[in-house]
């Protein structure tokens, strides 16, 4: 009758109909982001005119015009700012994921629900929220006013661009790290404490191995992002640090520069295999890690 | 130990909605520089509807959103079920291919997409800004009907063809009243991700098709109006309409993994 139970379980036999269905996605990611990335990829070769325009030929001007200081400085802030915003939106994940996988089933859903209503919310929302609540004439200014502290306003500042940061990215950590925490035996907890182990080994020695995998995305889906963020620097830092994602929105929107605008998207491209590969490191270590807690127990 | 980051948890659930609460409680506000609460008010949310470069703007989001979700979940469709109801070869290879927008900084995907653009001599606007959400909402479509039609039993699409039903009959009468809310699921947070959307919108967008996000953020650089609370606030209980209509299971199944426990 039907071909679809021979090998595997319910997957029809390939057929032109399968790959016909594939078709439309594959033209998607072929045309709108394969391409696209060939074209700018080869752009940041490219010769460009006194008023940036492409002339097309083959030059490395454009790489080695982002060795000016400029350039590094701000690439350099932008790196040091994802790195921190990604670390401190893990290790915080950390804590409210196993603070969520820990409460008891009929708690879990309603405390995650609590992290996707920020993390639907616009983003722009999000950011300006705390301009609201930090600035000029806002409850916390008006709080610290009432301890006696002379306060005039938090924005723009560092600390609102930390905070707002770790704000926008901190649920997309959450998540993963919940979903691989959920998946550790309970049991494992009550052994390692039947053994003597504390509060540091057994995370150490169990949850933080356990949990590898959402660790690693978590990292990786909050530093790749954070480079690329050009709204908050400008809202909640008046635009005095910006990160590469502001720059290379100057170069392609007020410089018209495609050339070198090209050749920082090609940095941020390189940055972000980077850290897949860090990523993936760290998951090897990880796995290597499980298995020699298996071997020990 | 497990005291202090219970605490530090029950913090940050503090931190999380404390930017919120502050949007909400100042969208009311009668002061006009929002310097102190003076007292309650609805004229934020009347001079919001009264703001007609908002609307246009929310009405060029609300169309862009429902075109390219719409895209996005019908390719996102045919895409999961090809992958999960067919033995393709190569599986590994395109389920990688449609992850790709989801790994790439939005900022490359944007810069390249408004590159392309411009070289093809297709001037920025609706169809732009469509494309460009397309790229970025198809991932999470798929993820999402992926998701809905591995956990699904193959048996009841195969009873329905051993008893003679078509392609078609199958599909209308079985796949799509079981694949309903996931369905809806994928259509809602491509949805949203398409109305949110900034980035890919800085690049793609046109004269005369400036997105809510757009014209949010050209306001907020001269500065934050009571306005803007208003319509902030408006979008947290559009958030929470969003979650009721996917629903907490499913929602929680999307972003955190198949329930394993029970």
């Amino acid at each position: 009758m039907n071909a679809s139970s021979s090998a595997r379980p319910g997957r029809i036999a390939p057929s032109a109909a399968g790959y016909l269905m594939l078709l439309p996605a594959l033209a998607v990611i072929v045309l709108l982001v394969i391409v696209p990335m060939l074209v700018i990829a080869r752009d940041s070769f490219a010769i460009s005119d006194p008023l940036g325009g492409n002339l097309g030929g083959f030059t490395l001007a454009n790489y080695e015009k982002l060795i000016d200081p400029v350039y590094l400085k701000t690439l350099g802030y932008s790196l040091g700012m994802a790195l921190l915003n990604a670390v401190v939106c893990t290790v915080v994940g950390y804590i409210v994921a196993y603070y969520i996988a820990t409460r008891r089933a009929s708690l879990q859903p309603v405390l995650l629900v609590l992290v996707i209503i920020p993390f639907l919310t616009d983003f722009l929302v999000r950011t300006f929220a705390w301009i609201t609540l930090l600035g000029s004439g806002g409850p916390f200014i008006s709080l610290l006013r009432a301890l006696g502290v002379d306060a005039q306003s938090l924005v723009p500042s560092q600390l609102a661009v930390t905070l707002s940061l770790l704000y926008a990215f901190l649920p997309v950590a959450v998540f993963p790290i919940y979903a691989a925490m959920r998946s550790i035996d309970p049991s494992l907890k009550e052994a390692a404490a039947d053994l003597g182990a504390g509060w540091w080994q057994t995370h150490a020695r169990i949850f933080v191995p356990l949990s590898a995998s959402g660790l690693a995305s978590s990292v990786m889906l909050t530093f790749v992002p954070t480079l690329g963020v050009f709204v908050i620097p400008v809202l909640l830092g008046g635009g005095k640090d910006p990160l590469v994602g502001n720059l290379i929105v100057t170069l392609f929107t007020e410089f018209r520069n495609e050339p070198l605008g090209a050749a920082l998207s090609m940095v941020v491209l390189i940055l972000m295999l980077a850290s897949v590969a860090g990523a993936g490191l760290l998951l090897r270590n990880g796995a290597r890690r499980n298995r020699s807690l298996g071997k020990d127990a | 130990m497990d005291r202090l980051t219970s605490w530090i948890a029950r913090a940050v659930f503090l931190f999380l909605y404390l930017p919120i609460a502050a949007l909400i409680v100042y969208s009311f506000n009668s002061s006009e520089v929002s310097y102190r609460f003076d007292g309650f008010t609805f004229r934020w949310y009347a001079e919001l509807f009264a703001d007609r470069m908002l609307l246009e703007a929310l009405r060029t989001s609300a169309v862009v959103g429902v075109i390219a979700a719409l895209v996005a979940t019908v390719i996102g469709f045919l895409t999961a079920f090809a992958l999960v109801r067919f033995r393709v070869k190569g599986r590994a290879f395109f389920v990688g291919a449609i992850l790709i927008p989801l790994i790439v900084p939005e900022i490359v995907l944007g810069v390249s997409l408004l590159t392309v653009f411009s070289t093809a001599g297709i001037p920025t606007g609706l169809l732009t800004l469509v494309l460009g959400h397309v790229v970025i909402t198809l991932p999470l479509a798929t993820l999402v009907l992926m998701g809905a039609m591995s956990s699904l039993d193959p048996s009841l699409t195969e009873a329905a063809t051993d008893l003679g039903a078509s392609p078609w009959v199958t599909f209308r009468r079985v796949l799509f009243p079981l694949l309903r809310p996931s369905i809806l699921a994928a259509f809602l947070l491509s949805f949203t991700t398409s109305f949110s959307n900034i980035v890919i919108s800085t690049f793609t967008a046109g004269v005369g098709t400036t997105t809510l996000p757009l014209r949010i953020y050209s306001t907020l650089r001269t500065g934050l109006t009571p306005e803007l609370n208003a319509l902030g606030t408006l979008l947290v209980v559009a958030t929470l309409g969003v979650i009721l209509a996917v629903g907490v299971s499913q929602m929680r199944r999307i972003l955190a993994g198949p329930t394993t426990t029970p």
